[in-house]
C-alpha cells in the first residue's frame, strides 16, 4: 500500500480516492462508445468510406491526373479532386486556426499562417494528403481506385534539414508565404491587413522577448555557461486515430468526430462551407485520447468528407489508419541558452534562441517557438533581470511538427533544465539551491515558497541528499552506473486561461427522486476532468444528501441539444467546470426553498436544506427533500449557469520531476530506475485521476525521452516506420518505477482552486533523465532521444 | 468454403463467404462490422497494439490478425459476452488504489486489457506481478495506465479467489 495524498481541506468527495463516478464501469465493461463504434453500416447503412491520395514524393506537383479509370472501378462513388469548382473556391487553412476557444477563420488569436489548401495540388511532404479523394463502400474498393489513378508527377526538389533549408539554393517550399527561401516570416499577416493578434501581438517577432541587456550582463558574470539542446518529432500516438463521419439531412449537415472540439469544429465547417452556425450540428462521442494533437482542429478532412457526402447523398466516413494518423507531431525545436551569474548563485542573464524545423506547414509554430517561452519567462524566469529569446521557424519537406501534450514547455524544459544543471556545477551549487533562489516568484524579489516546497518535496522523495558527484558514483557489475537528476517548470496557468476562454457553462437537472443529470459538456479524451466535475457537483450540492454515484454526467457532447463544450486543453476543464458548481448549487437550493415554502407556509428566508432535509428554522418543522418534490409536478429542478471569465491574478502552480537512472556504459541502455512526479495541484480534485496522469503522462514523457523517434530516409525523405512496431511506445514491462506526489501549497483561484496537471506532469521528465544521465556518467548527451549509440558515442565507446 | 459457423457469446452463427463476408475480412471486422461487437477496438490494424483482443476458445488473440473464416468452428467470447458481474470488469472499474492511479483513462485500450487479462488468467489462475507485467506487455495504454492496470489485474485475481471460497463455504456438503 503507498501513501495516500492528504487533502489540505478535507471534503466529503473532492481529495477522495474513490472509483471513477463518471464514466468507470462504462469504459471497463466496453459499453463506452467511441467514433468507430457509431460509425458503423449497420447503424447508417449505405455509410462511404473515404480515403485521399498521399504523396509518395517529398515534393511534388500534380501535372496531370486522369481519373477515368478509377471512377469506373465498381463501388466507388465519387472522386473530388483539386480541380473541381467546389474544392477550388475553399479558402485556404491553417490547422493553426483552432485553439483554445471558439473563434471564427477571419481572426488572430494567435498567429497562423494560411499555407493549406483542403485539396491542392501541391504535395510538401511523403505522406502529405492532398489533391484527390475516393468515396467507396469500402476501404479497400477506395484505396484500390487511389492505385488506378493516372497521375504524371512534377517531382521538385527537396530540403530536410532547416540549414539546408535556409541556404540561398534550396527548393522553396510555400512561395506563397515566403517567395525568398523557407524561413517562415513571423508576421503572416499581409501588409494592408490591420487584423490584430489577440495572444500576444509580440509573437510575430523574431526576438520576441527582450528584458534588460543580455549581452552587457553576459559579459560582466562572473559565470556563463552555454548549451544547445535537440528535440525530436515525437508522435501522440493516440489509439483512436483521427476522423469523422458526415451526412446531410437536407441542407443540415451532420458530423460525428473524435475532435475534442465540438464548437469549434461547428464553426469552422460553417465558415469554411459558408453555411449558417444551425445547419451544422457536430456531435463527439467518447475519444480514445488526444494528447494535445486536436488543438489543429481545423482538419481539411472535415470540409472533403463533406463535399463527398453531400455529392453522394450518403454517410460518408474518413478515418485515419495506424500509418496515416502519423499526421502531425511533436514540434522539433532546437533550443541554445547562454546564462550568467554571479559567483554567490544569483542568476543574471539568460539568452535563448530557437530554431525549430517545423515541416512542411507552420501550423502553431509561433505559439510552441515564442509565446509559450514568454510565459515562461514572466512567471518561472521573472527574477532574471536581463532575458532574451530569439526563435525561427523553417519549412522542410518533412510531417509538420505542431501542437502536442506539454507544447512548447517540454522542448524549452530541456533547454533550460539542462542548462540550470550545467550552472550550477559551475557554481559549485546544488542544483535544486540554485533554483529555489533565483526562480519562480511571482510579483516581489523574492523567490516563490510554492516552488520550493514542489521542489523539496521531489528532493526528499527521491533521496536527493545521497547524491554523488557527476560520474562518481559505484559501479554496478562493474559497468553500471547510477545517478540522479531533476527538473522543474510552471504549469499553466489560470489568469491566461480564464482570459481566453469565454464563458463556461453547465447545468444540473435534479430529478423528483433526487437523482441528478449533470450537463458539464467536454469531450472525454480521458484526463478524468468528467470525474472532477461529478465530485465538485457532488460537494456543492451534498445539502441534498446525495454521493456522486446518484450524478449521472452526459458522455456525448452535442452542438445542437447541448451547452457550450470546454475544451479539453491546456489542463484546464476540471477547475473550470468545478467553479460552477457552486451557483449551480445556490439555484437549486433556492428553487427547493421556493417550493417548501409553499408546503410549510413559511417564507424561503425561515428555511433551510442539509443532509437531504429541508427545515423551518424557527419550529424545527422538517421534510425529506425527496418527499417534498414528490408530492409536487414532477418537474425536474433544471438549473444552468454561465460564469464569465475570472481575471484575479493567481500566480502559477509549479511542477518538478526527479529521475534516478542506471546507464549500461557497455551497451549504452538507459534504465529508469524511479521517477517522483511532483505537481502543485492548488486543490486536488481526484487523487486517482491526477495520480494516473501523473504516473500515465510518462508513457509520453519516457517515450519521448528514451525510445520514440520517427526515421527518415535521408536520401529519399521516406519515413521508415510510421507503425508501433517499429515507433517504439512503451508497454507495461518496459515501465518505471513512478511515484506520484500531489501536493496543495498554491492558493488557487475560486471556491475550490483546483488547476490541471495533464500537461506538467511530464514536461520536465526529459531534462531530469538527462540531468541524470549526467550525475551517473559524468558526460552530458543534449539530444533526445536517449537512445544506446548517443550514449556509447558520448562516452567515447563508438 | 462456403460459409462460416462460430458461436460468439454463447450464440452460433453462420456467414456465407463472398456474401455476407469477404474471405479477407478479419475476425474484428466480422464481429465489430456485422454483429455490432464495438467493445473491441481497432487501433493498429496489424497486431501491435492488442486493443483489438478477444477470446477464442478462452484463449486472447488479436481479433485483427485472424481472418474470419479460420474462426469457423471456434468458440468466440468478446467483452459484451462476460457476466455483468465480471471480476476482471469490476477490478477495472474500481481500481483507484492510492499511488497506482486509476486503471483507464480515455478508455480505447480498456477492453483489450480486460480481455487480454480473462485470457492470462484462463491460463495460470494465480500469476505473479511480473507474469502480469509480462502477460500484458503486448497491449498498448497510451495514457499510460500500466501500474493502475497491473494493480486491476491482481485485484480481479483476489475477487475471483473471494468467490470461489464463498462458494465453497455456501456449498452444501455431500456425504
Amino acid at each position: 500500500m503507498k501513501m495516500p495524498f492528504q487533502p489540505r481541506n478535507p471534503r466529503d468527495f473532492i481529495g477522495t480516492y474513490r472509483p471513477r463516478a463518471a464514466d468507470g464501469r462504462e469504459k471497463a465493461s466496453g459499453r463506452a462508445e467511441y467514433l468507430d463504434d457509431v460509425a458503423l453500416g449497420i447503424r447508417f447503412p449505405g455509410m462511404l468510406h473515404a480515403k485521399i491520395l498521399q504523396s509518395p514524393h517529398p515534393h511534388a506537383r500534380i501535372k496531370r491526373l486522369d481519373i477515368a479509370q478509377a471512377e469506373k472501378l465498381p463501388g466507388v462513388h465519387a472522386i473530388l479532386t483539386y480541380d473541381d469548382p467546389e474544392v477550388a473556391s475553399l479558402k485556404p487553412t491553417s490547422h493553426a486556426w483552432t485553439s483554445v476557444i471558439t473563434t471564427p477563420y477571419d481572426r488572430y488569436t494567435s498567429v497562423k499562417y494560411n499555407d493549406r489548401r483542403v485539396l491542392g495540388d501541391h504535395f510538401r511532404y511523403v505522406g502529405d494528403k492532398n489533391g484527390v479523394v475516393v468515396a467507396a463502400e469500402s476501404e479497400e474498393i477506395a484505396e484500390e481506385a487511389l492505385k488506378l489513378l493516372d497521375i504524371e508527377w512534377e517531382v521538385l526538389p527537396f530540403t530536410l534539414s532547416p540549414e539546408e533549408a535556409v541556404a540561398a539554393d534550396a527548393p522553396v517550399i510555400h512561395s506563397e508565404i515566403n517567395p525568398d527561401g523557407n524561413l517562415i516570416p513571423g508576421d503572416p499577416r499581409r501588409p494592408d491587413d490591420p487584423t490584430p493578434i489577440e495572444d500576444d501581438p509580440d509573437t510575430v517577432k523574431d526576438v520576441f522577448l527582450d528584458k534588460g541587456d543580455v549581452e552587457q550582463a553576459l559579459a560582466q558574470a562572473d559565470v556563463t555557461m552555454e548549451v544547445t539542446t535537440e528535440h525530436h518529432r515525437a508522435d501522440h500516438g493516440c489509439l483512436d486515430s483521427m476522423g469523422c463521419m458526415i451526412y446531410w439531412d437536407d441542407d443540415k449537415l451532420i458530423c460525428w468526430t473524435n475532435s475534442y472540439q465540438a464548437d469549434q469544429t461547428r464553426m469552422m465547417i460553417a465558415t469554411m462551407l459558408d453555411i449558417p452556425l444551425s445547419k451544422v450540428r457536430v456531435i463527439c462521442p467518447y475519444v480514445g485520447a488526444s494528447m494535445g494533437r486536436w488543438n489543429v482542429g481545423d482538419q481539411t478532412f472535415f470540409i472533403y468528407t463533406a463535399l463527398l457526402a453531400k455529392r453522394t447523398g450518403r454517410p460518408v466516413k474518413f478515418k485515419h489508419t495506424r500509418r496515416e494518423d502519423f499526421h502531425d507531431t511533436r514540434l522539433q525545436i532546437t533550443w541554445s541558452c547562454k546564462l550568467g551569474a554571479e559567483t554567490g548563485g544569483n542568476i543574471t542573464a539568460g539568452s535563448f534562441k530557437g530554431l525549430s524545423d517545423t515541416g512542411a506547414y507552420a501550423q502553431h509554430v509561433a505559439g510552441i517557438l515564442k509565446f509559450v517561452p514568454r510565459e515562461v519567462a514572466t512567471r518561472l524566469l521573472a527574477p532574471i533581470p536581463n532575458l532574451k529569446m530569439e526563435g525561427h521557424g523553417v519549412y522542410t519537406n518533412k510531417l509538420p511538427g505542431g501542437m502536442m501534450r506539454c507544447t512548447g514547455n517540454i522542448q524549452f524544459n530541456l533547454v533550460l533544465g539542462i542548462a540550470v544543471d550545467m550552472l550550477a556545477e559551475k557554481l559549485n551549487v546544488d542544483p535544486v539551491e540554485l533554483v529555489a533562489k533565483n526562480f519562480g516568484h511571482e510579483w516581489g524579489p523574492v523567490p516563490n515558497k510554492d516552488l520550493e516546497a514542489v521542489l523539496r518535496e521531489g528532493a526528499r522523495r527521491i533521496g536527493w541528499d545521497s547524491r554523488h558527484q557527476p560520474g562518481a558514483g559505484p559501479a554496478r557489475d562493474g559497468h553500471k552506473r547510477r545517478g540522479m537528476g531533476f527538473s522543474c517548470h510552471m504549469g499553466w496557468h489560470a489568469e491566461w486561461e480564464e482570459e481566453l476562454r469565454g464563458h463556461s457553462e453547465a447545468g444540473v437537472r435534479v430529478n423528483p427522486d433526487l437523482s441528478v443529470v449533470l450537463m458539464a459538456p467536454t469531450v472525454e479524451t480521458g484526463p478524468g476532468s468528467n470525474n472532477c466535475s461529478v465530485l465538485a457537483c457532488a460537494e456543492a450540492l451534498s445539502f441534498l444528501g446525495i454521493t456522486p454515484e446518484d450524478i449521472t454526467w452526459v458522455s456525448t457532447v452535442d452542438t445542437e441539444t447541448g451547452y457550450k463544450d470546454c475544451v479539453q486543453t491546456d489542463s484546464a476543464v476540471s477547475y473550470l467546470q468545478a467553479e460552477l458548481m457552486p451557483e449551480i448549487a445556490r439555484q437549486v437550493k433556492d428553487r427547493i426553498l421556493e417550493l417548501a415554502a409553499v408546503e410549510f407556509g413559511a417564507t424561503p428566508d425561515k428555511l433551510d436544506v442539509a443532509h437531504g432535509s429541508v427545515f423551518d428554522k424557527d419550529t424545527e418543522q422538517e421534510m425529506r427533500i425527496k418527499d417534498l418534490l414528490w408530492k409536487g409536478d414532477m418537474v425536474p429542478i433544471l438549473v444552468t449557469v454561465s460564469r464569465e471569465p475570472d481575471r484575479t491574478p493567481t500566480g502559477v502552480p509549479y511542477e518538478a520531476n526527479f529521475a534516478e537512472v542506471e546507464v549500461d556504459t557497455e551497451t549504452g541502455r538507459v534504465e529508469v530506475l524511479k521517477l517522483v512526479i511532483v505537481n502543485d495541484c492548488g486543490t486536488v480534485m481526484y487523487p486517482p485521476g491526477a495520480e494516473g496522469q501523473q504516473i500515465g503522462g510518462q508513457c509520453l514523457g519516457l517515450g519521448e525521452t528514451l525510445t520514440e523517434e520517427i526515421i527518415y530516409d535521408e536520401a529519399t525523405g521516406v519515413p521508415l516506420n510510421f507503425n508501433w512496431i517499429d515507433y517504439k511506445i512503451p508497454t507495461m514491462a518496459d515501465f518505471p518505477d513512478v511515484e506520484p506526489a500531489l501536493m496543495e501549497v498554491w492558493r488557487g483561484s475560486g471556491e475550490y482552486g483546483a488547476c490541471g496537471i495533464g500537461e506538467s506532469v511530464f514536461t520536465c521528465t526529459p531534462a531530469a533523465i538527462a540531468n541524470a544521465i549526467y550525475n551517473a556518467t559524468g558526460v552530458r548527451v543534449n539530444q533526445i532521444p536517449f537512445k544506446p549509440e548517443r550514449i556509447l558515442k558520448a562516452l567515447g565507446r563508438i | 468454403m462456403e460459409s462460416v459457423k462460430l458461436k460468439v457469446n454463447n450464440t452460433w452463427y453462420e456467414f456465407e463467404v463472398w456474401v455476407d463476408i469477404q474471405p479477407s475480412d478479419t475476425l474484428a471486422d466480422l464481429l465489430k462490422n456485422r454483429l455490432g461487437l464495438t467493445g473491441l477496438k481497432v487501433a493498429c490494424d496489424e497486431g501491435a497494439c492488442g486493443a483489438c483482443t478477444v477470446l477464442v476458445d478462452g484463449v486472447a488473440i488479436l481479433s485483427c490478425m485472424m481472418l474470419a473464416i479460420a474462426a469457423d468452428g471456434h468458440e468466440i467470447t468478446t467483452i459484451e459476452g462476460l457476466e455483468p458481474d465480471d471480476p476482471v470488469v469490476e477490478a477495472f472499474a474500481e481500481q483507484c488504489e492510492p499511488g497506482y492511479g486509476t486503471a483507464m483513462q480515455c478508455g480505447y485500450c480498456t477492453p483489450g486489457f480486460v480481455m487480454t487479462v480473462k485470457g492470462l488468467l484462463n491460463e495460470n489462475p494465480n500469476p505473479t506481478l511480473a507474469e502480469i507485467k509480462d502477460g500484458l506487455s503486448g497491449n498498448l495504454c497510451r495514457c499510460g495506465c500500466y501500474p493502475a492496470i497491473a494493480q486491476a489485474a491482481l485485484h480481479a485475481v483476489e475477487k475471483m479467489k473471494g468467490r470461489e471460497e464463498a462458494k465453497n463455504e455456501n456449498a452444501i456438503p455431500t456425504t
